[in-house]
C-alpha cells in the first residue's frame, strides 16, 4: 500500500501560505529563497494550510514556520525532528515539515538524524547548510570547511565537516536530495518531489549565510558553479553512484535527487496504524499505558 | 534568475498574456515591498524609501494591465498561474544588502528592468498571435522607460558613496 499524497484538484497559490510575519533575516541571506521555494512547492501539493504542521530548531533559518500560514512550531535546540516524529505519529493524517540549520540538525540534533532516517517516519527534513552558526554571529559550524577562520578557530579549522548527504545515504535514507538558494524553481521542485515522496525525505539546501558566510558560498558564486545531476546523468535509482556523487560535497554544488528509493519500505507511521488494527480492542487503552510503566 | 515553467509562448491568448504581464508586475511589487521591509528593519532608510518608490511604480504598471484585461474580458477565469513564473521582473533576493547605498538601490533596480527587458524579447519569436506580440512588444519597450528611469535618478546621485560589504558587521578572528 503506498501512501504518496493524493494530488488534489483544489487549486492553491503560494501567498495562501504566506503568515502575515516579515522575515527579519539579514538582507541577502539564502532563505528568504527557501521560503519562496517553499511557498511553490505547497501551492502545488496542494494541501491546506491546517492540514500541515512545520517544525523548527532554533537559529536564523528555523524561524521559517512562522513565516507560514501553516501550524509552526519553533522547538528547542536539535530537538526539532524527534518532535515531528512524534506529531506524525500521533496524527498521521498531517503533512508533517521539518526545517533547521546545519548546526542544529548535524551537530546539537545529530544524534536524532539516524534515528529518523532508519524510522522511515513519513516527513520531511529540509537543512538550510550555510556552514556557519550565523544567529550567535560566526562560529564554526558542522559543515565548516576545514581551514575555515572564524571567531572560534582564528588560525583556521582542524576538522574535517560532516557531510550531511553522505550522512543520511550512509543511514540508508530513501529520498536524499541539495537544492540551492541560487535556483528557486529548482528548489521548489525539489521540496515537492521530497514532500509527495511516502517516507523520510531529506533536503540539504545551500543557502549562504551573508553576514558571516565565505565570499564564495554566496548566491551568485553558486549560480555560476551548480551542476544539476539530471545534466549530469544521474540515475537517481543508483544508490552508489549517488553516494559517490555525495562524497564531492563541498567541493562540487551538484543539485537534485542523489537517491530515490524505487521501492520504499513501508514508514513507521504507516506500520503503528496498522499495528492499531491488528490489535484492535485488545490494544491496551493509552490512558492506562503510562500508569501500568509508573506501577514497575 | 529568471525562469518560466510551462508556458507555451506560441499558443498564448491575448487574456492570457494580459495575465501573464499582470502576474510579473504583482511579483515585482511584493518583491519591492519584501526589500522594503528589509531595509527599514536593518536600518537602512534611503534604500528603503527607494524600494517603495518602485512597489508604487509596479503596482500602477499592475494596476493599469489588469484594467485592460477586465475591459477585454471581464472575469473570465485566469489559466496562468503564479507558479508559471520565477523573478520576471522582481530584483534577486542576494541583490539586497542590509545598509546598502541608494546608489545600489538603484542599481539592482536596474539589473531588474534589464532582466524584464531581456524575457520579452526572448519571448516574443515564440509568439504567433499578432496581438500578443504587438502587447509583448509594448512591454518590451515599457521596461527601456523604465530604465531610462532609474538611470536618470542614478545620474542624479553624487559619485558612489558605497561602503560596500565591509561595512556588515563581519567576525573578526583575533
Amino acid at each position: 500500500m503506498s501512501n504518496a499524497l493524493p494530488v488534489v484538484d483544489k487549486k492553491f497559490e503560494p501567498k495562501d501560505f504566506k503568515s502575515d510575519l516579515k522575515p527579519i533575516w539579514c538582507p541577502g541571506c539564502g532563505d528568504f529563497g527557501v521560503l519562496q521555494s517553499l511557498y511553490r512547492a505547497l501551492a502545488a501539493i496542494g494541501r491546506p494550510a491546517h492540514e500541515i504542521a512545520f517544525v523548527s530548531g532554533i537559529g536564523c533559518s528555523s524561524r521559517i514556520p512562522g513565516y507560514t500560514t501553516a501550524y509552526g512550531f519553533n522547538t528547542v535546540h536539535g530537538r526539532a525532528l524527534p518532535i515531528a516524529q512524534g506529531i506524525k505519529i500521533a496524527n498521521p493524517s498531517l503533512l508533517v515539515l521539518c526545517a533547521g540549520g546545519d548546526g542544529d540538525g548535524f551537530s546539537i540534533g545529530g544524534g536524532h538524524v539516524a534515528h529518523a532516517v532508519r524510522r522511515n517516519i513519513d516527513l520531511t527534513y529540509i537543512v538550510m547548510d550555510n556552514q556557519i552558526y550565523g544567529l550567535t554571529k560566526g562560529q564554526l559550524s558542522p559543515t565548516s570547511p576545514r581551514g575555515l577562520k572564524t571567531v572560534t578557530s582564528s588560525l583556521g579549522s582542524l576538522e574535517d565537516p560532516v557531510n550531511p548527504l553522505l550522512y543520511v545515504l550512509g543511514y540508508g535514507a530513501s529520498f536524499v536530495a541539495q537544492g540551492t538558494a541560487a535556483d528557486l524553481p529548482g528548489l521548489a521542485a525539489i521540496i515537492e518531489e521530497g514532500i509527495r515522496f511516502p517516507g523520510f525525505a531529506f533536503i540539504n539546501v545551500q543557502s549562504p549565510c551573508v553576514t558571516y558566510g565565505e565570499d564564495e558560498w554566496q548566491i551568485k558564486e553558486q549560480r555560476a558553479r551548480m551542476k544539476s545531476l539530471e545534466s549530469l546523468g544521474h540515475d537517481p535509482k543508483d544508490q552508489l553512484h549517488a553516494m559517490d556523487l555525495a562524497r564531492a560535497y563541498g567541493k562540487e554544488l551538484y543539485t537534485g535527487v542523489f537517491y530515490r528509493n524505487p521501492a520504499p519500505s513501508p514508514t513507521y507511521d504507516q506500520l503503528v496504524l496498522e499495528r492499531q488494527k491488528e490489535k484492535g480492542a485488545s490494544a491496551p487503552d493509552p490512558a492506562r499505558v503510562l500508569d501500568s510503566l509508573i506501577q514497575r | 534568475m529568471t525562469t518560466t515553467r510551462g508556458i507555451d509562448f506560441a499558443h498564448l491568448s491575448l487574456k492570457d498574456a494580459l495575465d501573464l504581464a499582470v502576474l510579473v508586475e504583482e511579483e515585482a511589487q511584493e518583491r519591492y515591498d519584501e526589500f522594503t521591509h528589509q531595509m527599514k528593519t536593518h536600518d537602512t532608510p534611503e534604500a528603503a524609501s527607494f524600494f517603495a518608490f518602485m512597489s508604487r511604480n509596479e503596482k500602477k504598471h499592475g494596476d493599469e494591465l489588469r484594467a485592460r484585461r477586465l475591459e477585454l474580458f471581464g472575469d473570465a477565469p485566469r489559466s496562468v498561474e503564479r507558479a508559471m513564473i520565477f523573478d520576471i521582473e522582481a530584483p534577486d533576493y542576494d541583490q539586497a544588502r542590509a545598509f546598502m547605498s541608494a546608489r545600489q538601490a538603484l542599481t539592482a533596480a536596474l539589473a531588474s528592468e534589464t532582466k524584464a527587458h531581456a524575457f520579452f524579447v526572448a519571448a516574443l519569436p515564440a509568439i504567433q498571435d499578432p496581438k500578443v506580440k504587438a502587447l509583448f512588444a509594448e512591454l518590451r519597450d515599457e521596461e527601456i522607460e523604465h530604465q531610462k528611469l532609474v538611470q536618470a535618478e542614478l545620474a542624479k546621485l553624487p559619485p558612489s558613496e558605497d561602503l560596500g560589504d565591509a561595512f556588515a558587521d563581519e567576525p573578526v578572528a583575533h
